[in-house]
């Protein structure tokens, strides 16, 4: 049952993800502090979805990168590109009219 | 710390060994600085070297996922995308392609004239064989498709596709098509028993001597059919036990067929010299090279006796769908 109940959630959690990367991500970010940052705003994020999400978005052009080498462990910190930060607009309108729709489902229920 | 390091490098190097080489040394430093900070931090919390690292990387999980995460590589072997045409695929050529090799090859070993043991055998394995081969190229084709990506449009499917609907009832049609040919049957073995079908000669094709009892048998028989193709017509539809009856019917009429074949009852001795007389030197000569298998008539008849099994088999396995068809909602 709560595996059921588990599927459920994650199907609706599914690309959340990727909103909150466009966004945390428009001050740059590096693998690991991105992740502890996702989860304690929330969004609590396997690392093995993580990683290759990121390249995956840099790949479409949403993230770019840059190797800090600047520091002993050298990190590849991303930051949300101009597309990416459109992108982020469109979900985030998406995510709020979603949100207002719920909102009268729920309202006419009571 | 030697072990440690070693962990890690061991999985930093499972996960990017399948990558493409270009990307290999970019994944490979960002995902060791990645595994660092994570230990770092379970070390800051007072973890053991060891114990954080395992967790570590423990968490990440297989390196296999994570790679095919990398790469976007599917981890199955055929998606929704190609899965129903893959499966239609595959139930097509296995409804056909497996009988029609076991047919050929029971055929075959029967004319070359192998032992009962061997032709089963050696038709059973062609067709095991076959449905091996077929199963395996037709699923390897669509793994390629699968993971070249193709976006061929053989997956687009629209309304025209749909499947008539299969009348479930039996037809009136189906009824008279039924008794008219049995009544044919019944007209041509008396026809031949008095007339002949060959012109100016009064010469049975049936064995005469298989009047009265073989023939009153197969008149039987025939009747039998005929009532039970009125019984299907009245009752509205196949039923299980209407085909356990058409199966049976079917047999008998095999059986009926076989046994004459084998013994060498089935034709007319006189028929057949008159047929070997009218093909002259050319059929001697083609006689004489079929010697190793029997000669002529005998690959005739092995032929004859596979036509009326194909038919029999085919009308019970119709018996049976049609029973089934009916059965589903």
């Amino acid at each position: 049952m709560n595996e059921i109940l588990d599927t459920h959630l994650q199907e609706l959690r599914r690309g959340t993800v990727v909103l909150a990367c466009l966004q945390l991500l428009r001050t740059p970010g590096y693998g690991y502090g991105l992740l502890e940052e996702l989860e304690s705003r929330g969004f609590a994020t396997d690392a093995n979805t993580l990683y290759p999400l990121l390249r995956r978005l840099e790949k479409q052009e949403y993230l770019t990168s840059e190797w800090n080498t600047d520091e002993a462990r050298p990190r590849k910190f991303y930051r949300t590109s101009d597309a990416g930060i459109r992108l982020a607009d469109t979900l985030t309108d998406e995510w709020r009219s979603l949100t207002a729709a719920i909102d009268t489902l729920t309202a006419e229920e009571n | 710390m030697t072990t440690t390091a070693t962990l890690t490098e061991r999985y930093i190097a499972a996960t990017v060994k399948s990558l493409r080489p270009d990307a290999q040394d970019d994944v490979r430093a960002e995902l060791g600085a990645s595994i660092a900070d994570a230990i770092e931090a379970r070390l800051e919390a007072g973890e053991s070297p060891t114990d954080a690292e395992r967790a570590v990387l423990t968490q990440l999980g297989d390196p296999g996922i994570l790679a095919a995460g990398y790469a976007e590589r599917p981890l199955h072997l055929i998606g929704p995308r190609f899965y129903l045409t893959w499966w239609r695929l595959l139930k097509l050529l296995l409804m056909i392609v497996p009988v029609c090799v076991l047919v050929a090859a029971a055929l075959g070993q029967t004319i070359a004239g192998a032992p009962v043991g061997e032709i089963i055998a050696s038709a059973i394995v062609a067709t095991g064989g076959t449905i091996i081969h077929i199963c395996f190229w037709t699923t390897l084709v669509f793994v390629v498709l699968e993971r070249t990506g193709s976006s061929t449009s053989i997956d687009k499917w629209d309304v025209d596709q749909l499947p008539e609907l299969t009348e479930n009832g039996p037809g009136r049609n189906e009824l008279i098509g039924s008794l008219v040919f049995l009544g044919l049957a019944v007209g041509a073995l008396v026809w031949d028993r008095l007339r002949g079908f060959i012109p100016a000669e009064t010469l049975p094709i049936l064995n005469p001597d298989l009047w009265p009892w073989s023939i009153g048998l197969l008149l039987l028989l025939i009747a039998a059919e005929a009532v039970f193709a009125i019984v299907i017509f009245r009752r509205g539809g196949w039923t299980v036990g209407v085909a356990v009856v058409n199966t049976i019917l079917a047999l008998a009429f095999l059986a009926w067929v076989l046994v004459l074949l084998l013994r060498g009852e089935l034709v007319n001795p006189d028929f057949l010299a008159y047929a070997v007389t009218a093909g002259g030197d050319g059929f001697a000569a083609g006689d004489a090279e079929a010697s190793g298998e029997g000669g002529i008539m005998r690959i005739l008849a092995v032929v004859l006796g596979f036509g009326v099994a194909a038919g029999v088999v085919w009308d019970i396995a119709d018996g049976w769908i049609k029973t089934v068809r009916r059965r589903r909602p």
